[in-house]
């Protein structure tokens, strides 16, 4: 505001110089200010002034700090949901007892017009004390009944679904409103460490309800800084020496460490066992590396990190991948060592990975069918007509909820196909022609799927030099997954009960068609595989939370061992959901013992905080901070929610619309008196 | 008052309808510039009561046997039937030398020309009518020394090469009168008419010294000092930065306050040189730009009628006044 009054005090010893022809009659004079010139152009100065005022307000504003202010309660009270981070990372030193006492303020100042809802969460929200059960409670003894449900609150071992927290939370309120109660201020007090492994994916394009605010408060760990770990595979799963896992090490961005260790820990629980690895990981730095061999014989074990003061997550646990074993039952008798038969393909379709072990067996044990190979078989493939007894035992099998593949190799086979798809004839011809070619694909079935990219779509290079024609009747239940050029079908799907029968109207040695040499082959075989349902899961590292697939569909209830030594039983079939501490899961299936590895996610090993930005940027109000954590986000006071900056920026408008008005006004004045005093100078 | 001198004539130039100098220095070409002003001189001189005097003629003197019959004014015989011989200063015709100051100083003008313009354009007329009268003419133009020289001469595109001259406009720079002065003297040898135009705006320790070299000589010397208006009233309004002209020093100067003093300081200048001319017996003609050129020339030609009467020793009653 000084500045208008010195400019206009000196205005009048502008710096303009005017040439003169001589100095010899000069002598300087230094600038002066009458009183008569500070008065002269007041108005002038009065608007400048003005000018100024609006402009420094404009900027000022907001960072007034009453208009940071929340507003007053509400007569009718205020809502609030307080949400308790109950994450892994909340295990940090000295951050859940600061959270929980934050959560008890809360609790503590409400008035008895408020209404406080308690939720706590880490990658499912769940409701500790409801709107409904807080007003069903005596005004006295609110605080103490929610107490006590934090009382038996500790933080898990599961991952941060922050976005999915927030919107419940929000809900809450929806909820509440929907009953027709008064709407007072409602807010969401967060409380949580606001690490940055936070999950805030469910903000992403939600709607904000209208008047929800979120205060964050974030409590802050007594160590900054932390390592984790996580195991990713199986590295050497055909290895004679011992196994390894790849290991994905993570150095939080706040961290002041950077060199770490990497040993197995001993069985005995104390102590460690065989090389150690060195990791060099600066701060803000993910690396994935190749863990020190377990030792011989051992297929599960616990990887410890060592050099980072926050060892909740400073263990990996690792269980070898078991290879799955998958049976193909082939119903010929034909050598896998010929190539001009269709087993020689099939056998060389599913080479042995590190993953699966698929094994061919024929059903046909001395040329007589054998009904207990296909009890094992998890698909069947019938390269030509069967017998009745094999027909019948077939059918069952399928209809129980398997599927078998049936290669029309000749016109015969159609009796085979009709007694397997319980129709009473089905008459095939041999197509004419030289050769045909796949016309139509049906690219949404799953066998197909995968091949729906243009880069994998091209069919059109397999010529079938034969194949057979078939009529289907209208009323069959049957889906016709591919067509040969002359429109009849190449590959149908007929059900058969739970099961399918797939039914391939062409061969694929090369007498009938150039399938199984073309670079289809294999993957067509494997999608055919998986979509039958053959291959059982074999994944055996999984994360906190997750549920694990039942190792044995049938028979009796399964008995889980947990790493605390607790035995759950779960029914067979039913997938495993008790996961929720890190650790190694065992079970019987059957005869074998399976070894599950649960870990963190790796994303509460980020524990760098998140800005008050983040949030913003997402579209979350935010209402600064409480002020009942014990320590504040830097800069997180100051902080406008963006609904409000928005506010701002209105009244910013009007703000420069006067700036400006007053700025034409002075620019006319001071134009009309520059030439005033112009005009009286030259009349002079 | 010189001042009030100048106010009069310019008053009386206008009254006998002589050009206004607005309108004359808005003719671009000089020379046409000076004719104008001559024609105009000429034209007021009808009216005028200077009548019948020429640069150099003085008397008639009765014929006498043995006298040069070439200058027997035959037209008086044939009104009076008497021998009369036409009687000049000098046999020769007159060398006349124009010195035309053309430092930064002469660029200074209120009255949307400049000084400079103005005096070239009197140089310009000076040479025109000498010329006219068939005298010999030289141009030296100066600032802190002589930029050009032009030898007094009277033939055939003499006057056009001196008018070119003119119009050249030389980057100027400060003033010194010792310097130009003193170069004259060893130019023109010869005694002539030395007309020094300029402002004299500088210290006037050297050109005392100088004027009396040349007067001694000789030479006779017509001073013609040129200022602005707005350099006597000095009429300016608000405080400013004043830059100088010549040594581009900056100075910051509230007229109001200093009006006064800056009249005063420039009127003692002024006399001071006055009195230096009036010592040495040189005619001081101070011409304010905005006067009419023409009485600029009435001034000139009737101070040098002045001069060739009987020489009064004004130096002594200017003293005593």
């Amino acid at each position: 505001m000084a500045g208008p009054v010195l400019f206009h005090l000196i205005r009048r010893s502008a710096r303009e110089r005017l040439p003169f022809s001589s100095m010899m009659f000069l002598r300087p004079t230094p600038p002066r200010a009458t009183r008569r010139r500070k008065l002269e152009n007041i108005f002038l100065l009065l608007l400048r002034c003005l000018a100024i005022l609006l402009l420094a307000v404009g900027f000022a504003r907001p960072f007034f700090p009453k208009g940071n202010a929340s507003p007053p309660p509400a007569e009718e009270g205020r809502q609030m949901v307080v949400l308790l981070d109950t994450s892994a990372s909340m295990r940090r030193e000295g951050l859940w007892a600061k959270a929980v006492a934050v959560a008890r303020q809360y609790i503590a100042k409400a008035a008895p017009a408020d209404r406080i809802a308690v939720m706590a969460f880490d990658q499912q929200p769940r409701t500790l004390v409801s709107f409904a059960d807080w007003a069903s409670w005596p005004v006295g003894e609110r605080a103490a009944l929610a107490g006590q449900r934090l009382e038996n609150l500790s933080p898990g071992w599961k991952g941060t679904q922050l976005g999915l927290a927030l919107t419940t939370a929000a809900e809450q309120f929806a909820d509440e409103a929907g009953i027709g109660e008064a709407m007072g201020t409602r807010e969401i007090a967060l409380i949580s460490d606001l690490q940055e492994g936070a999950k805030l994916d469910g903000l992403q394009g939600h709607g904000w309800p209208k008047g929800v605010r979120v205060i964050l408060d974030k409590v802050d760990p007594l160590r900054r800084g932390n390592a984790g770990l996580t195991i990713l595979d199986s590295a050497n799963p055909n290895s004679t020496v011992g196994l390894s896992a790849k290991v994905r090490v993570t150095n939080a961005r706040d961290s002041d460490r950077e060199n770490f260790v990497l040993r197995w820990s001993a069985e005995s629980g104390t102590g460690f066992t065989g090389k150690s690895v060195d990791a060099y990981l600066p701060p803000g730095q993910t690396r994935n590396i190749l863990a020190p061999e377990l030792s011989n014989g051992a297929v599960t074990g616990a990887l410890k990190l060592t050099g980072d003061e926050e060892d909740f997550d400073n263990a990996a646990y690792f269980a070898a991948l078991e290879r799955e074993r998958v049976v193909i039952a082939y119903f010929g008798s034909d050598s896998a060592d010929d190539p001009n038969q269709s087993r020689y393909y099939l056998q060389r379709a599913f080479p042995e990975t590190a993953r699966r072990q698929v094994e061919v067996i024929s059903t046909f044990a001395n040329a007589v069918f054998s009904i207990e190979t296909l009890t094992r078989a998890g698909l069947a493939v019938i390269p030509s007509g069967l017998d009745a007894a094999a027909v019948a035992g077939l059918r069952d099998w399928i209809a129980g909820g398997k599927t078998a593949l049936l290669i029309l190799t000749n016109a015969q086979s159609g009796a085979t196909l009709a007694a397997l798809a319980g129709m009473p004839q089905i008459e095939l011809s041999e197509a004419s022609g030289d050769y045909a070619l796949l016309g139509e694909i049906d690219f949404t079935h799953p066998i197909f799927a995968p091949f729906a990219d243009p880069r994998f779509s091209d069919f059109s290079r397999i010529h079938f030099w034969k194949h057979r024609r078939w009529t289907m009747p209208p009323n069959v239940q049957a889906r016709v997954l591919a067509k040969f050029d002359d429109g009849a079908p190449a590959l149908a799907q007929i059900t058969i009960e739970k099961g399918s029968l797939l039914a391939l109207f062409s061969g694929w040695t090369p007498a009938d068609s150039q399938l199984a040499l073309s670079s289809k082959f294999v993957p067509l075989m494997q999608t055919i595989l998986d979509w039958s349902g053959g291959a059982e899961s074999v994944r055996t590292q999984f994360q906190t939370g997750e549920q694990i697939p039942a190792p044995v569909a049938t028979g009796d209830a399964l008995q889980w061992r947990k790493p605390d030594g607790k035995i759950v039983s779960v029914a067979a079939g039913t997938p495993f959901t008790e996961t929720d501490a890190p650790g190694i899961y065992s079970v019987m299936a059957g005869a074998e013992l399976r070894h599950f590895a649960l870990n963190l996610p790796l994303d509460e090993s980020r524990t760098a905080p998140l800005s008050p930005d983040d949030f913003a940027r997402l579209g979350v109000p935010l209402r600064g901070t409480s002020g009942l954590s014990a320590a504040k986000a830097p800069g997180a006071q100051r902080h406008l929610p963006p609904a409000e900056l928005e506010n701002r920026r209105k009244l910013w408008r009007w703000l420069i619309l006067g700036l400006l008005a007053v700025a034409l006004v002075e620019v006319v004045l001071g134009g009309w008196l520059a030439g005033r005093v112009n005009t009286l100078e030259v009349s002079a | 008052m010189p001042g009030e001198s100048s106010i009069n004539l310019s008053s009386r130039g206008r009254e006998r309808g002589f050009a206004d100098p607005k309108a004359l220095m808005a003719i671009r070409n000089l020379e046409l510039r000076a004719r104008v002003v001559v024609e105009g001189f000429w034209k007021g001189l009808h009216r005028s009561p200077y009548h019948g005097f020429s640069a150099e003629f003085t008397e008639y003197r009765q014929y006498s046997p043995g006298d040069d019959t070439r200058y027997l004014d035959w037209r008086l015989y044939a009104r009076s039937d008497r021998y009369y011989l036409k009687r000049f200063e000098d046999e020769t015709n007159l060398r006349c030398h124009l010195l035309v100051d053309q430092s930064r100083s002469m660029d200074y003008g209120s009255l949307g020309y400049l000084k400079s313009d103005y005096v070239r354009t009197l140089a310009a007329t000076l040479a025109w009518f000498l010329h006219g009268q068939g005298d010999a003419v030289g141009l030296i133009s100066f600032d802190e020394r002589v930029r050009d020289y032009l030898p007094a001469r009277h033939r055939h595109g003499h006057l056009r090469q001196l008018m070119l001259a003119l119009e050249n406009q030389p980057e100027g720079r400060e003033t010194n009168l010792g310097e130009p002065l003193r170069r004259v003297a060893e130019l023109a040898r010869k005694r002539g008419l030395i007309i020094f135009l300029s402002d004299l705006l500088t210290p006037l320790d050297e050109l005392e010294r100088n004027l009396a070299r040349l007067t001694a000589a000789g030479h006779e010397v017509v001073i013609f000092q040129a200022l602005d208006p707005n350099e006597l009233a000095f009429e300016f309004q608000r405080p400013t930065l004043f830059q100088d002209m010549e040594s581009r020093q900056d100075v910051y100067v509230d007229p109001a306050a200093l009006r006064s003093e800056y009249q005063s300081r420039l009127a003692g200048h002024c006399r001071e040189a006055e009195v230096i001319c009036q010592k040495l017996g040189a005619a001081f003609h101070r011409v304010v730009t905005d006067q009419p050129l023409e009485l600029a020339l009435v001034n000139f030609l009737r101070g040098r009628s002045r001069r060739n009467k009987p020489v009064r020793r004004r130096a002594q009653s200017f003293a005593s006044s």
